[in-house]
């Protein structure tokens, strides 16, 4: 069995409105699998991949990364983490009046110095390896372009090479093809699913299709209201599982 | 759709029934909607009789004001006194300055209070509600104002307009920049700090790129109408042309004042050509 990524310990959110979105949620995660998290809407999935890199602070538990816990990180501390934790977005949220090479760049800010990140001054190494990446996603023509200029699909390209360019060890992807048609979305998955293999990062990926769930996972998270509800490969994942993971009643049995 | 089947189908009598119903609803809205309108330009009517009645307002007045109005400018002012130039450049320089570090100071204090005022950049509520009210404060003193307060305080010439000019620009830009920062798309801000980017960072690479825009927009804005402040303070003391029109006023050296109008006059037009010129640089 590979190294352990990431290990969760009863994490639980709660929002200040009372809303509870995760109860003790408690899972690992290996070095290199790629795992998909299903899960009817607001069950809480986007609120689980926030928690893990804080852009949503946990109400209380662990999430120990790389041996440290993100619940306790001080700031600076948080800043390392966050540079070795790429998420890509369903809306792509690039920069969208800068370049679409600089927003890759962005990937780099982690590594800098403040003000050397702040004005943006990064060094000729860090450009090449920037337009290296831009090119492993097909997207070398883009690299002088508008981020706003580009297609949806090409944008969410970007937004990978950005968080490959962090060389992370783990990259959330919260509904990454939500916005696409399904031309692009099979691109950009294959993009992900080969960054993820050849990085070696584990991947958390968001996604309403239950079709590509299955086509692309190592293995498969169901959440339902807030907790784990199904926990394994995309064989286990019978249509019973499925129609109940989805079901409204939330005393649905088991599959 | 489906009420509007059944109406189709119903019988003549309810049909006619219904519509009326329905007329009356649009007859009583319509109503409510004339009575707010008649009561608004009313309201209006009234302000305004009221107002000209309070300033004295009288036709007859302005038309032979006009006519004295001319007679004077042309008896009076005209010719300019051209061999005044030499002696007004000191003074036109002098507003020149005043208008632009005057801007400059705006600027700077006015982005720390804007970030501060920010909803989505504050530290803290109470700071955003603090920067808020020091902002409009110093906005709802105008900078003839300040001057007054100042010649007292610092004396006559044109640190007291530079001064006066920086306050009140404070009151317009803090409130400006808060306002083009809260339109911000949080999202692009979300992915760069997703990064690991810190505040500064975050800053320089997500809400500049946004910001920059409406920053110089409002900043060269500041900056066109400081040139007219300017030479409005000198009015009351606060150096710079204005000052030099008002003193050649008050000894009837009306040519020479006019030479000091024409140069405002030129000071304004190359001030919004420069800016203009920036401002389609820069976005
Ligand atoms: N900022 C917030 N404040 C209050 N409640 C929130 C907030 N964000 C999410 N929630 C609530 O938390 C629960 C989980 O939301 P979350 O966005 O994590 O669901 P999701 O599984 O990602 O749904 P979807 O598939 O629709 O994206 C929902 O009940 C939602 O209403
Ligand atoms: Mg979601």
């Amino acid at each position: 069995m590979g190294e352990t990524i990431v290990d969760i310990h009863n994490l639980n959110k709660t929002y200040p409105d009372g809303t509870v979105a995760l109860k003790n949620i408690s899972m690992k995660a290996e070095k290199g699998e790629f795992i998909v998290i299903i899960g009817p809407s607001g069950a809480g999935k986007s609120t689980f991949l926030r928690s893990i890199n804080r852009l949503s602070e946990p109400t209380s538990g662990e999430i120990l990364f790389m041996g440290k816990d993100i619940v306790k990180a001080g700031k600076k501390e948080l800043r390392t983490l966050r540079r070795n934790i790429g998420m890509i977005f369903q809306g792509f949220n690039l920069v969208k009046r800068l370049p679409t090479v600089r927003n890759v760049l962005h990937g780099k800010l982690g590594y800098m110095s403040s003000l050397k990140g702040a004005f943006g001054l990064f060094d000729q190494d860090q450009v090449e390896e920037a337009l290296g990446i831009l090119k492993r996603v097909g997207l070398e023509e883009q690299a002088f372009k508008r981020a706003d200029e580009l297609s949806g699909g090409q944008q969410q390209r970007v937004a990978i090479a950005r968080a490959i360019n962090q060389s992370p060890q783990l990259i959330l992807a919260d509904e990454p093809i939500a916005s696409l048609d399904p031309n692009s979305s099979r691109v950009v998955m294959d993009y992900l699913k080969k960054a993820c293999r050849e990085e070696g990062f584990t991947t958390f990926v968001n996604l309403h299709q239950v079709d590509f769930a299955k086509e692309y996972a190592d293995r498969i998270i169901g959440i339902k209201d807030g907790e784990i509800y199904f926990d394994g490969s995309g064989d286990d994942l019978t249509d019973e599982v499925i129609e109940a993971l989805y079901s409204k009643e939330k005393e649905a049995v088991a599959g | 759709m489906k009420t509007a089947s059944v109406n189709m189908e119903a019988p003549p009598g309810n049909k006619e029934k219904r519509a009326s119903g329905l007329y009356t609803e649009y007859k009583r809205r319509r109503k409510i909607l004339l009575k707010t309108q008649g009561t608004v330009f009313g309201v209006i009517g009234l302000l305004a009789l009221w107002s000209l009645w309070g300033t004295g307002f009288n036709l007859l007045s302005i038309i032979t004001g006009t006519y004295d109005m001319f007679v004077f400018m042309f008896t009076d002012l005209f010719p300019p006194d051209l061999t005044a130039i030499g002696s007004l450049i000191g003074p036109a320089l002098d507003t020149l300055y005043m208008s632009y570090v005057g801007m400059v100071i705006s600027v700077v204090f006015s982005l720390v209070l804007g970030i501060l005022a920010a909803e989505n950049l504050t530290p803290h509520v109470i700071i955003a509600k603090v920067s808020r009210a020091i902002t409009a404060f110093l906005r709802s003193v105008p900078a003839v104002v300040w001057a007054i307060i100042l010649v007292a305080g610092i004396g006559l010439g044109p640190l007291t307009g530079t001064i006066a000019i920086g306050l009140s620009g404070i009151g317009i830009l803090g409130k400006a920049y808060a306002e083009v920062l809260e339109g911000m798309d949080k999202n692009q801000i979300e992915g760069v700090r997703a990064t690991g980017a810190g505040w500064f960072q975050v800053m320089g690479q997500a809400v500049w790129p946004q910001f920059k825009a409406g920053f110089v927009s409002w900043s060269l804005y500041k900056l066109d109408m400081n040139i007219r402040e300017a030479a409005i303070l000198g009015l009351v003391g606060a150096g710079g042309l204005g000052y030099y029109l008002q003193s050649s006023i008050s000894l009837f050296q009306y040519q020479t004042a006019a030479m000091a109008i024409l140069m405002i006059f030129a000071l304004i037009l190359l001030v919004e050509f420069i800016t203009a010129k920036l401002r389609e640089r820069i976005i």
